[in-house]
Formats: C-alpha cells, sequence, structure tokens
C-alpha cells in the first residue's frame, strides 16, 4: 500500500504537466469547436454554434485540398526519410575514412530550427539571388521557379523536409542496428542466405519497432509541418504549398476565426490518430502475423 | 516474493482482427463515431436528419464494445 502511495507520488508531476500541457487544451479546443468565435463578426464573443463549424468544413474544398497534399506531403517526406536514413544508418555501420566528421555534419540539420531552416533554402532558391536556380538554368537548363510553378514549389518543400529530419532517422536506425544481435545474421550466412534475403527476413524483422517508431514521429511531425513551408514558399504558388497547417493558422490568426479553426484542428488530430493507428494495426497488432515479429 | 504487475486490461479476441482490451474498444469506437458523422454530413445530411447518423453510430460502438 505504501509502495502505491510513493509510486502515485513520483508519477504526480508528470501527470500534472499533462493535465496542464496535455488535457486542458485538448479540451478547450473541444469547446471552442463547437462556437461560434470570430473576433471580427458582428457579435465577437464566443457562443454555442453545434456541429455548424464540422458541417462547415467537410464542404470546405480549401480544406480538403490542403488535406490532400499534406497527405501527399507527408507520405513522399516520411517514406524517403526512412529509405535514405536505413541506408546511411547502414553505411555509419561501418568503417571508413572521415567517418566522426561524416556523421557530425551529417546531423547538423537537426540542430538547427525549422524557421531557420525554411530561410536558408529560401535564400538558396530564390530566382535572381539563389544559387539553385543559377545552377539548374546554367547546366541542366531548367527553369526553376519556385513562386510560379506548384510541382517546382511541392517538391522543394518534400526535399527541405527530407534534409532537415534523414538525420534523426538515421541517428534511430543506427542506434537499433547497433543493438542488434550478431547470431541470427551469422546463422542466415551459414543456412546460404543473400544479403536481400538477410535483410528482408532477419534485419528488417528485428528492426520493425524503431522504424515503425520512426515513422509515427516523423509522421505526426509532417502532418503538422508549418513554419518550415510558411518562410520557404508562404504556402504559394496560390495553394500548391498551402498544407493543413497553414490553412489553420490562416483562419485562425489574420482571420481570427477561432472556433472553426478549433473544429480543423481537431479534424487534422483525428487524421494523424487514425492514420497512426491502422499503421500500427496493419504492421504489428493484427493476429494473423506470426508471434515474435 | 517479487509483486507481479497487473495487466492493464483483459485482452479479448471477438470480430476485429487484432486483440483487443476494453480501453481500445471504446477508441475504436469513439473513432467509427467521428467517421460517420463527418461522411453522413458530407453525404447523405440532404436526405436523411444527423441524429440518425448518431443512431447508427451508437448502435455500432455497442457491437464494437461488446463484440470486437
Amino acid at each position: 500500500m505504501r509502495s502505491q502511495s510513493i509510486g502515485w507520488l513520483l508519477l504526480a508531476p508528470t501527470l500534472i504537466i499533462l493535465v496542464i500541457f496535455g488535457l486542458v487544451p485538448f479540451f478547450y479546443v473541444l469547446v471552442v469547436g463547437f462556437t461560434e468565435w470570430n473576433a471580427f463578426a458582428a457579435n465577437p464573443g464566443a457562443h454555442f454554434y453545434g456541429v455548424e463549424n464540422y458541417r462547415h468544413l467537410v464542404f470546405d474544398e480549401q480544406l480538403l485540398y490542403s488535406l490532400w497534399i499534406t497527405l501527399r506531403f507527408a507520405f513522399f517526406a516520411v517514406l524517403s526519410e526512412i529509405i535514405l536514413g536505413y541506408f546511411l544508418a547502414q553505411l555509419m555501420m561501418k568503417d571508413f575514412p572521415l567517418k566522426g566528421f561524416f556523421r557530425t555534419i551529417h546531423t547538423l540539420p537537426l540542430m538547427v530550427a525549422p524557421i531557420a531552416v525554411g530561410a536558408t533554402w529560401r535564400l538558396l532558391t530564390v530566382p535572381g539571388l539563389g544559387p539553385v536556380p543559377y545552377y539548374l538554368d546554367r547546366w541542366f537548363g531548367i527553369d526553376y521557379r519556385l513562386g510560379s510553378f506548384a510541382d517546382q514549389a511541392f517538391w522543394t518543400t518534400v526535399l527541405m523536409d527530407v534534409w532537415h529530419w534523414t538525420p534523426l532517422v538515421t541517428l534511430t536506425l543506427l542506434a537499433a542496428l547497433s543493438s542488434l544481435p550478431k547470431e541470427p545474421f551469422e546463422q542466415a550466412q551459414i543456412d546460404g542466405a543473400n544479403r536481400f534475403q538477410i535483410f528482408r527476413h532477419v534485419t528488417l524483422p528485428m528492426l520493425k519497432p524503431a522504424i515503425l517508431a520512426t515513422v509515427f514521429i516523423r509522421m505526426m511531425d509532417a502532418l503538422r509541418t508549418v513554419d518550415e513551408v510558411w518562410m520557404l514558399t508562404g504556402g504559394g504558388p496560390a495553394a500548391a504549398t498551402r498544407y493543413i497547417g497553414l490553412y489553420i493558422w490562416r483562419v485562425v490568426f489574420p482571420k481570427t476565426d477561432y472556433g472553426y479553426g478549433s473544429a480543423m484542428s481537431l479534424l487534422a488530430l483525428y487524421l494523424t490518430i487514425v492514420m497512426c493507428w491502422l499503421l500500427y494495426v496493419a504492421l504489428v497488432a493484427r493476429r494473423d502475423l506470426p508471434k515474435g515479429d | 516474493m517479487a509483486e507481479q504487475p497487473k495487466q492493464s486490461g483483459v485482452k479479448k479476441t471477438g470480430f476485429l482482427p487484432i486483440h483487443t482490451n476494453a480501453f481500445d474498444r471504446v477508441f475504436i469506437g469513439t473513432i467509427v463515431f467521428v467517421a460517420v458523422h463527418l461522411f453522413w454530413m458530407r453525404f447523405l445530411e440532404v436526405h436523411l436528419p444527423l441524429f440518425l447518423a448518431t443512431i447508427l453510430s451508437v448502435v455500432i460502438g455497442w457491437i464494437i464494445v461488446a463484440r470486437g
């Protein structure tokens, strides 16, 4: 009984912080999502609005488009980061000259604030000033204008995210690879498995928890990306890179539509939870999967 | 003798493709509740009122919690 009290006492600081910074804001947003509250309206106070905000958002074509491009962005960015991060982690498992220096340089983007990453990429890619458009035009004849071509803007934001966050994936998978036991690999080699078979049947199953945790973290981050993209493209050209976070920001701050913004935030949270849960079920929790995978 | 940690809930095998405890099934029921309402508002509310979606999703939620 006494040990149970001590347990709760030790947990108390975490629980208090969780309630104050996690649950209270969540329930506040939940309540605001059911109100009409716009500082610019004739009646600027919050008043109950039922499900009207949610009724509005399922027909909001701009929001649905933002959701679609956010999902595209998250898919391509996270997939590229996982593949690239895995190969870089495998590379760093081997010895080569200047390995420590390369590892430090490779990890540097992680230490840069997202807003500074966006500013750096902006300076690199702005036409007439940045070196990227100049050399793409000079060497390959590519007309690279971030403010004019939607595809270029989209893929540049993906590339920027990959540049920024691949080191996190590399470090996570490097830690996981370093902790793997050697015996299963030796046994597979003795049994005559080739490199792909070892990867498919030994490495991948053992790395699955680390890969899944990394995918979850990166997917949640990618779905709520705002500041980097805001700095690089401002959501443009037109709505080409106006991801869901940027759209919510526009509704909540410049338009001061707090009720609708809260409803959209909850929808984004809902979709993030559903996607992570479906991924978890598909890869880990299914009953028909063999035990130990 | 070392104290054994208590299990967080009784794992159950129902029609869902995963082993679930009570919390999992309530969570899935809530997810379905929201999805049904959003779908209804987008596609069906012109013909059928929203309270039917509430009734439907409560029934689905009950089935998931009881037999999922």
